[in-house]
């Protein structure tokens, strides 16, 4: 489209409705431009480039057209830009300036609609201020898949509302905020907050998950009190999920630590800070270094971690540092590929995750694959079917812990007689029986045949690596690239500061803790009680060992068991790169200052180094980029060596218990999400609640050889029969309690919905 | 003088709309010559020869338009474009209502020629009466083996669906009607493609008007050089002219094209009622420039109208006499067209809000000498930069009024009054 080629040799061409990943629709008419040998204006977004085309983007038609179209958009537009939030940042102020008429001659009444009416929880819109340009209209419908939103009323009477008024719950409401050219569909919590001159607007990356959305985030007053999307080129739209774009609110969040905590009482932060630091001096001199374990999470900075493992290594002079993991999966380095594979792929397998729930903005960039490529192969392999209204995904459904066997079995199948496949199946496939045949060889023939495979992975099944190690040898130079979808966020940039991602480190580490073997463990952002896939192990490791500090931005679970605690600066407060699940490196730039006491890594490793009286020079210059990858992380050769997988067990008689990331409930609370926090997070198939009695919702008790938890769960239909899904890490039903696999189902409580 | 020459012919026969009757009067013939003796090719070529154009409005050669359809295996959808809501129209009302089979005979030799296995009809909202014999008539055709598996074994099969609208005009352009058609808003859609080759869901379609495939028969009886026989050379053939306003006879009449206008209003309409004169014409309904009564005798072809300085547009003529208040003529068709537009479109929604406020105020005694120049740059504004037709048909008829009548104009402004009095405002028939 001329639009396009325009914006490409950096001239201006002004559009409303007009949007690259939307498509032409020639609404608004704000684009008219000359084209020799045309009889009339076209509009720049709908007319297609032609070889010799000559096209004129000003001139006296053009400039007479735009600001007829101007003219006729401000006619019934209220003008009430000054206490409009978009004022300052809205293209009809901008174009008006730049094209429009000086005076308005229109003096009759003006229509008169709703104003600043619900969306939903997030999102008022103005009628009176749209342009109608359909953008929200079409990227809900279009999209998304959602199709929540929708023009009402003919010709001038025309608006944007909800279908049947009832409110849009898409995830991805909040992009059509982004959209909006004008000040039509508004932030609710942005609402009436800020003028652009008195705001700070920082580029930013969202760490609530591991997709890594670039954002920019808005900062008011020591608040941020915004955060929208960052389109880069030819990368990313700048779409976020609801769950990004909304949750900033955790850094004011009540239950956020500004104080410290030492010996479970609030304590000046320097103080407790001097007395950690009294208590690495004493371990290191009385046990070693190696009697202090360094565990790294939650959302800290590349930047921090290394100044963490500097001075573990480099002052306390400990070598047991574990990157906090809630899943025992690792993906080498050389595997991990970008979300580019999923534009280039003919084949997306997803193994365990649903991106829509996991890695939500991925779920766009799938469907938006799907969409341009109506013959994408795609497939899944899990415990319970992935497939959506929004993206049909033909799952090959497997009992817990058959996924490696069932996805070596496909291989083996398709790929026969190739050696790294006789070395990862040398203990035996195990019990598959159930397994349908035919999805099993469609499944082989897709992950052997397909040219460009993308693979998504959720760790949850740790086989699942030497599977993959293999399937990319048996595929040679045909790309094969996976990228993982668990947390923690930056777990990849904690690896490139040096600690050791695999959970292996981390279970010695906690089984030395338990074992009496260390000193002292440090939490640096991690909550293990809720993060460890057994809990138990870490409960016995918090008892036993003498001293247990955590750095938090939020009170660990189990923090009576904690020494000390101490404030964490979160991201945004901080300077930092994170690295996202393609293993890019992307910087994040502190719009406001870290609350109360709150500080960064560093003023506390230097303060300490203090206290243990060595010298500690942190190298200022540091880089986690580097010279010859660009905003990847290095590339490291994919291992030639296959660890044999496990035998798959036999498939269990009763309920399973499954679990998956569920982004909005991962440990970082915010209050202007809490409508979206189900209440019932557990799902249960409709014919076993059937069995069980459950109409709607209940809360059941889950047991297994003496361990239990309770699960408020509701009926879905999407659920496969046999499962009981509960998220991951969830405080009050820990699925890390009791583990994935069989497990005994009683009701406690059945609820009946409103 | 009531002459009729094809279409209308039976229009006085009592129960034509029934499948006895109309077989009576040779109906169906038409059929079972195309499909014993013709291959969908050559019925093709034959409505290419006859020179027919399109009958909604635009004109463009129907042949042509078949020959469109891409040949690539998919199958395609004939569509009988029968929302017929242009103000002064109602010629298509009248063929649905009163002898549904012919259209439906047309409708089975234009889906045989083109290779379609499913035609529809949608119907303007308001013509239930029409869609319910369409339908009947339908269930009649199906009856008859017109319809269905294997029509007169031929081996072409057919189904004819029989839709209504909700009531919108903008649906009678054939991409917006293909979108209501399919369950959505009644938008126009962005072309290319062109509905020919990607139309009803995404399949090559044809979308036609109810006069023009009610042509098709006839072509097929009388041959392509019994057609061409009447009119111009460029312009062939019969129309059905509605004629409105206060003449003597309102109503439909076929004419054959070149007919001068001066004789459809006094002869086949029977002239002006006592008393009135003509003060103007909308020859081809209300989205057409107006004429002069010194252009009376403009023959009504698709090129002389033209150069007359308006269109033939669907056949809508709009007879004005010397009582209509011309301000008050322009606000009310510019006030349809408010109504109408969908509102996809920046210029043709705000643009025939903002004129029909101006014009109502003028009309009200309240205008001042700017509005006059205004209300032009406004539709100078719109003219060419609409999504669709709907925003540049709104300004037809009232740019053409402030060129002819400015004075009119200008004395409700000087007068702060309409200077015809509080005569007679309900000419233009609503």
């Amino acid at each position: 489209m001329i639009a396009d080629a325009a914006a490409k040799l950096g001239i201006d061409v002004p559009v409303y409705c007009y949007h690259e990943a939307l498509g032409p629709l020639g609404a608004c008419r704000m684009c008219l431009v000359q084209v020799e040998k045309m009889p009339k204006l076209a509009t720049a977004c709908t007319t297609a480039v032609s070889e010799g085309m000559v096209v004129h983007t000003r001139g006296p038609a053009v400039d007479k057209g735009r600001k007829g179209v101007l003219e006729f958009l401000l006619i019934n537009h209220p003008l009430d830009c000054p206490v409009c939030d978009k004022g300052g940042e809205c293209f009809l102020q901008d174009y008006t300036f730049q094209y429009g008429p000086p005076a308005g001659r229109f003096e009759e009444p003006k229509i008169q609609k709703v104003k600043d009416g619900p969306i939903n929880e997030f999102i008022l819109v103005d009628q009176e201020r749209c342009v109608l340009c359909q953008r929200c209209v079409r990227f809900m419908g279009e999209y998304v898949g959602e199709p929540q939103l929708l023009l009402e009323g003919r010709g001038v009477e025309t608006v944007v509302t909800t279908v049947d008024h009832e409110p849009a719950t898409s995830q991805f409401s909040g992009n059509v905020i982004d959209l909006c050219p004008v000040g039509a569909l508004l932030s609710v919590p942005y609402h009436h907050k800020a003028r652009p001159w008195n705001i700070e607007r920082e580029e930013s990356v969202c760490t609530l998950c591991p997709v890594g959305c670039t954002t920019l985030a808005t900062g008011r007053d020591g608040h941020i009190v915004r955060i929208e999307g960052r389109p880069v080129p030819d990368r990313s739209w700048g779409w976020l999920c609801d769950r990004g774009r909304f949750g900033f609110d955790f850094a004011v969040n009540p239950s956020r630590l500004i104080t410290s905590y030492l010996e479970g009482r609030e304590e000046a932060a320097a103080r407790t800070t001097r007395q950690v630091g009294q208590w690495l001096r004493d371990a290191v001199s009385q046990h070693g270094g190696n009697s202090v374990a360094f565990v790294a999470g939650g959302l800290h900075s590349t930047e921090e971690a290394y100044q963490l493992n500097r001075f573990a290594r480099e002052v306390v002079g400990t070598e047991r540092l574990a990157v906090s993991r809630d899943v025992p999966g690792y993906l080498p380095r050389g595997l991990n590929g970008t979300f580019a594979d999923i534009d280039d792929a003919d084949a997306v397998v997803l193994i365990g995750t649903d991106p829509y729930e996991s890695v939500p903005v991925v779920h766009l960039r799938l469907r938006d694959r799907a969409r341009a490529l109506p013959s994408l192969k795609l497939m899944g392999v899990a415990p319970r079917s992935l497939s959506r209204e929004t993206l049909r995904v033909d799952t090959l459904v497997t009992h817990v812990g058959q996924e490696a066997a069932v996805l070596a079995a496909a291989l083996s199948d398709a790929a026969r007689g190739h050696a790294v496949l006789a070395e990862l199946v040398s203990n035996g496939l195990g019990d598959l029986s159930g397994i349908d045949g035919e999805a099993l060889a469609e499944l082989g023939s897709t992950l052997v045949n397909s040219e460009h495979l993308t693979v998504l992975w959720d760790g949850l099944e740790a086989d699942v690596e030497p599977v993959l190690v293999a399937l990319q040898s048996v595929r040679g130079d045909k790309p094969t690239r996976v990228l993982p979808t668990w947390g923690p966020s930056n777990w990849r940039g904690f690896e490139r500061a040096g600690f050791d991602a695999r959970i292996e480190s981390l279970t010695g580490i906690l089984e030395d803790a338990r074992d009496g073997k260390l000193q002292m463990l440090v939490l640096w952002g991690a909550d293990l009680l809720r993060e460890y896939p057994d809990q138990e192990l870490v409960r016995q490791a918090y008892a036993r060992v003498p001293v247990l500090v955590a750095e938090s931005l939020f009170p660990p679970a189990g923090h009576e068991s904690f020494k000390a605690i101490l404030p964490q600066a979160g991201p945004g407060e901080v300077y930092g790169t994170y690295v996202n699940m393609e293993a890019r490196l992307q910087v994040a730039m502190p719009s406001v200052q870290p609350p109360g006491q709150a500080r960064p890594t560093k003023t506390y490793v230097t303060a300490w180094a203090r206290a243990m009286e060595k010298p500690f020079v942190l190298q200022e210059d540091w880089d986690p980029y580097d010279d010859n990858s660009g905003d990847l992380v290095p590339e490291e050769s994919v291992p030639r060596e296959v660890r044999p997988i496990a035998p798959a067990s036999s498939a269990p008689d009763g309920y399973e218990l499954i679990t998956g990331v569920l982004v909005i409930e991962n440990g970082i609370p915010s209050d202007f999400l809490k409508p979206r926090v189900p209440q019932y997070p557990g799902r249960i198939s409709p014919s076993d609640a059937d069995r069980l009695g459950i109409r709607n919702q209940a809360v059941i008790k889950l047991s297994r050889e003496g361990r239990e938890m309770t699960a408020a769960v509701a009926v879905d239909p999407a659920m496969t029969p046999g499962r009981i899904y509960m998220p991951l890490g969830l405080a009050d039903a820990p699925v890390n309690a009791l583990g994935t696999g069989a497990v005994n189902v009683t009701v406690i409580e059945e609820v009946h919905s409103a | 003088m009531s002459q009729t020459f094809y279409l209308l012919r039976n229009r006085e026969v009592p129960q034509i709309g029934h499948m006895d009757v109309y077989r009576e009067h040779g109906g169906y013939d038409a059929l079972k010559k195309s499909l014993a003796e013709f291959e969908p090719e050559q019925l093709v070529d034959l409505v290419k020869r006859s020179g027919l154009r399109g009958r909604g409005g635009a004109g463009f050669p129907t042949g042509v338009k078949w020959g469109f359809l891409p040949k690539d295996g998919r199958p395609r959808y004939l569509v009988v474009n029968s929302d017929e809501a242009e103000p002064g129209t109602f010629k298509d009302r009248e063929l649905i209502e009163n002898n549904p089979h012919q259209l439906i005979e047309g409708m089975i030799i234009s889906s045989y020629a083109i290779g379609a296995g499913q035609a529809y009809v949608y119907c303007r909202g308001e013509f239930l009466k029409g869609s319910e014999e369409l339908a009947r008539a339908v269930k009649e055709a199906y009856a008859a083996g017109f319809l269905g598996e294997n029509i007169l074994g031929s081996g072409f099969s057919l189904d004819i669906f029989v839709y209504r609208g909700a009531g919108a005009y903008i649906c009678g352009e054939e991409s917006a009607l293909l979108e209501s058609l399919e369950g959505r808003r009644g938008n126009p859609r962005l072309k290319p493609p062109f509905p020919a080759v990607a139309g009803l869901y995404g399949m090559p379609t044809i979308v036609n008007n109810v006069e023009t495939i009610t042509n098709v028969p006839a072509i097929v009886t009388h041959g392509a050089e019994w057609y061409t026989s009447m009119g111009t050379e460029k312009s062939p053939g019969l129309k059905i002219m509605s004629v409105s306003g206060k003449v003597n006879r309102p109503g439909n009449y076929e004419i054959p094209l070149a007919t001068p206008l001066r004789t459809l209003i006094e002869e086949y309409a029977g002239g002006m009622q006592e008393g009135r004169s003509i003060k103007c014409v909308i020859p081809g309904g209300s989205s057409v420039p107006l004429l002069m009564p010194d252009k009376l005798d403009t023959p009504l072809d698709y090129e002389s109208v033209l150069q007359a300085g308006s269109m033939l547009g669907s056949g809508g003529c709009i007879v004005l006499d010397d009582t209509v208040c011309i301000v008050r003529a322009a606000a009310r068709l510019v006030k349809f067209y408010r109504e109408e537009s969908c509102g996809k479109c920046t210029p043709c929604r705000e643009g025939t809000y903002w004129m029909t406020d101006v014009l109502d105020r003028i009309e009200a005694g309240a205008g001042n000498e700017a509005d006059l120049d205004m209300l032009l740059d406004i539709a100078d504004n719109m003219n060419g930069k609409c999504f669709c037709p709907l925003g540049d048909a709104s300004l037809g008829f009232m740019v053409s009024a402030i060129k002819h009548f400015r004075d009119e104009f200008e004395a409700h402004v000087r007068e702060h009054r309409c200077p015809l009095g509080a005569k007679v405002y309900d000419t233009v028939n609503y």
